[in-house]
């Protein structure tokens, strides 16, 4: 299992490299990157997921996959600092629809673990629904080697990451001060060890650089609740927009560029997309993506 | 008698740390955590003397009172879990080394007398010492402070291990998911001054070297409490007709309780353990209900002189320990969890059991004990120390769990409003001011729907000659209550960025 993720691990890698010299272009007729209005969050996820192809197209009977919604925050979901619970679990049930060995579900929070996996919902909802929800276990972190590592060369990665056959990212839209947003890429920040702290400094090329090793098979970016102000924690219902709408893509970087228009932001004013477009990752300008529209 | 005693220890045991476990979040419990400290009728008598106000929760301490008038000191053969742990101890550390002495018998039976008369008199003067000598007290405290984070410290290896194993990885994880979910920590909780803690609960084993149960037997101030309040019990020890004064329930007695005639007992020093009716080989001994009557052996060894030096040494303490190392309200630096009363009556009031302590190790961490940062009379207080832990902005348990009202139960809204501390930034330290690099760390973690760290934006020119836009963090003095996060979560490493002091610190009266 170990064997075939690091090859994996490779071939993505050698991937990406290729990808930074020759422009994505594909015959694909699904969508890169899909939105869905109009919903209620298990609805939203699972038409995306059906726009993007289906789920067994990312998940193979007896696969391990792991999901990592935002729960970082002490804060309950009608506050949108969190991932909504109720679009976890029905990821959940999706992947166990189409076969999948085992579910797990980890995030290392800002706040106290406990806290946050209780008030966000999410542990009960994606507990009830068939996932193994676990605390992040301090001695779990391998550090990893970042070959394509502009300034980060090695960073303790989360080892059930290094692990599974598939990982789903599942952030939730927020404001934060650093990148402007947070969205997928900056989610993948809960996977890792070390302290995240000196990640700020120079954030754009350090999130692109772990980026390139920890590579989510499928991006959903909870837009049920979006928090403008404030973020990412916020904690005032004023700062909340209910915007029911899933954004969901193959492709990391356009899924983000696209979720950034949520925002009333230009996805080429994103220093860190803009980054991660540069390094190879995805594409930032949203005129070259298949991006599909649907609303209940 | 002996089984139905050691089931009743043991359960109360149990019973002890089943509710010490559920001290965390999100505390939803059956019973309090703190049963066991608010039924202490010392806690209740010397808080209630040294703050002179009555906490509803300690009622329950007075009450207790009524037990031994009628059963004597059966707290502490059946329920005190230190004795339990002493009776332990005793028999597996000390087993061959107990021979009854005549001298150590009963000469240092006063001890626990005058101890209790000075703790009495030294709250009279506002001074609260009960923390240092009351035994669920001390057994709460230790294994707060000791036990549990040695526990937890163990048990986190053990799962490190087997995951290096790397075999059964997926049952190893869920067993660890459940005893996170029940017995252990997710967060293993880090404190700082355990030492002396562990050093005084070895002391009190160690008294075990003496004889049985010496500690109950010559210190407990709460076992004297007891006993005064037992003289007129009325379950007895009775010696019936068939007795062959063999003495063996003379040397048989943990508490030295029978008098040399074998038959007459001390209902003062009797914790009704039973061993003397199942020791005795003519089944002469039974405890049964009788009315009061004088009896020759039930005198407090103590004498008028004795009395008068407790008192004497009570006041002086009281005022040694004013004098000596006091922290005052401005030179200390210590910041008090929220809902914390007034500084001088925060010092009659709280017993340091660490009940907080232990509940904040799992939400966010930040209470300690002090050492001396409160000086000499604020000893194992609970602070917060932000380096190691924040006050978590959505959690009110300290103030739910505390038994004497030293931190006052708020309501949510009031907690987030309630200013503990201020943060400074040190320029000298923080990161954009050094560097002129963005960092914001600080400014992400503010739990404050208004962000307490607000930035000065500037164009500024590096060392190295370019211009750059830099988002330099400053405080907003009315925003900040304090929970300091910030300088929990701050990246630079010792001494932080950004810091949190008492300064605006908020105390609570009464929530009522």
């Amino acid at each position: 299992m170990q064997q075939f993720t690091r090859r994996q691990f490779v071939t993505t890698a050698t991937l990406a490299t290729a990808g930074s010299l020759f422009p994505a272009q594909s015959n694909d007729t699904r969508a890169r990157v899909a939105v869905v209005r109009n919903g209620e969050p298990p609805e939203l996820v699972r038409q995306a997921i059906d726009m993007l192809g289906g789920i067994s197209h990312f998940v193979q009977p007896g696969q391990s996959v792991l999901i990592k919604p935002n729960m970082s925050w002490d804060r309950l979901p009608e506050q949108a600092a969190t991932t909504n619970p109720e679009a976890v679990a029905e990821v959940v049930r999706l992947c166990k629809q189409a076969g999948a060995r085992l579910i797990r579900i980890v995030d290392r929070t800002c706040n106290r673990a406990e806290r946050c996996y209780y008030r966000s919902g999410i542990e009960k909802a994606a507990t009830a629904a068939g996932a193994q929800v676990r605390h992040v276990v301090p001695s779990r972190f391998v550090d990893t080697t970042i070959p394509n590592g502009s300034l980060l060369s090695t960073w303790p990665v989360y080892k059930d990451v290094l692990d599974v056959d598939v990982l789903i990212n599942m952030p939730i839209a927020k404001h934060h001060t650093i990148p402007g947003v947070t969205l997928g890429m900056k989610n993948i920040m809960g996977l890792i060890g070390g302290d995240r702290g000196d990640l700020h400094v120079d954030f754009d090329v350090k999130i692109t650089d772990l980026n390139t090793i920890i590579r989510p098979a499928l991006t959903l970016v909870d837009a049920y609740r979006i928090l403008r102000r404030n973020g990412p924690s916020g904690g005032s219902l004023e700062d909340v927009e209910e915007k029911r709408m899933v954004i969901a893509g193959i492709d990391p970087v356009a899924t983000d560029a696209r979720a950034v228009q949520l925002f009333g932001l230009e996805p080429d004013k994103i220093a860190y997309l803009v980054q991660a477009h540069k390094r190879g990752l995805g594409e930032v300008d949203l005129t070259k993506v298949a991006v599909h529209d649907y609303s209940f | 008698m002996r089984k139905a005693r050691q089931l009743s220890q043991i359960f109360f045991l149990f019973l002890f740390f089943f509710l010490f476990l559920q001290a965390r979040f999100p505390y939803e419990r059956l019973l309090p955590s703190d049963l066991f400290l608010r039924s202490s009728p010392l806690i209740a008598l010397t808080t209630f003397l040294s703050s002179w106000s009555l906490e509803t929760k300690l009622v329950l301490g007075f009450i207790m009172l009524v037990l031994p008038l009628f059963l004597g000191r059966f707290f502490c053969g059946w329920i005190c879990p230190l004795g339990t742990t002493l009776d332990f101890s005793d028999k597996v550390l000390f087993h061959s080394k107990h021979s009854r002495n005549k001298n150590v018998a009963t000469s240092f039976r006063a001890c626990k007398f005058v101890l209790l008369i000075a703790l009495v008199v030294a709250a009279l003067f506002s001074l609260q010492l009960v923390w240092f000598f009351d035994p669920v007290v001390i057994l709460t405290r230790f294994s707060t402070l000791v036990l549990y984070p040695a526990f937890a410290v163990a048990a986190g290896s053990i799962f490190d291990a087997a995951f290096k194993l790397g075999i059964f990885e997926d049952q190893i994880y869920t067993l660890y998911h459940w005893a996170q979910k029940t017995i252990l920590p997710v967060t293993p909780p880090h404190i700082i001054h355990g030492l002396p803690v562990l050093l005084l609960f070895l002391g009190i084993l160690a008294l075990g070297l003496v004889g049985r149960r010496f500690w109950c037997r010559a210190f407990c101030p709460l076992g004297a409490l007891l006993g005064v309040f037992s003289k007129y019990r009325l379950l007895k020890r009775k010696v019936d007709s068939s007795c062959t004064s063999c003495s063996i329930c003379y040397e048989k007695c943990r508490m030295h309780a029978i008098a040399d005639d074998v038959t007459s007992t001390n209902p003062i020093e009797c914790i009704e353990c039973g061993e003397c009716v199942d020791e005795c080989p003519s089944h002469s001994i039974s405890y049964g209900i009788d009315l009061p009557k004088q009896n020759v052996n039930s005198n407090v060894d103590l004498s008028r002189r004795r009395v008068i030096w407790a008192s004497v040494g009570g006041l002086l303490g009281a005022i040694f320990v004013k004098t000596i190392h006091s922290g005052t309200e401005k030179t200390a630096s210590v910041i008090r969890p929220p809902g914390a009363v007034p500084e001088a009556l925060f010092l009659d009031k709280c017993i340091r059991c660490q009940a907080c302590t232990r509940i904040c190790a799992s939400t966010g961490g930040c209470l300690q004990p002090s050492l001396a940062e409160a000086g000499l009379e604020g000893l194992w207080s609970p602070i917060v120390i932000p380096r190691l832990g924040y006050c978590e902005f959505n959690c009110t348990l300290c103030g739910q769990i505390c038994p004497t009202g030293a931190i006052q139960p708020l309501t949510l809204e009031k907690k987030q409003q309630l200013k503990i501390g201020l943060a400074f930034i040190d320029q000298n330290r923080c990161i954009p001011w050094r560097e002129n690099k963005d960092c914001l760390v600080c400014e992400e973690h503010c739990p404050l729907a208004e962000k307490a760290i607000k930035f000065d934006v500037r164009e500024v020119r590096t060392n190295q000659g370019d211009r750059r836009v830099v988002r330099f963090p400053y405080v907003d003095e009315n925003l900040c209550i304090g929970c300091g996060i910030c300088e929990t979560k701050c990246p630079v490493l010792g001494a932080p960025g950004i810091y949190l002091t008492a300064q605006n610190n908020q105390r609570i009266i009464s929530v009522s």
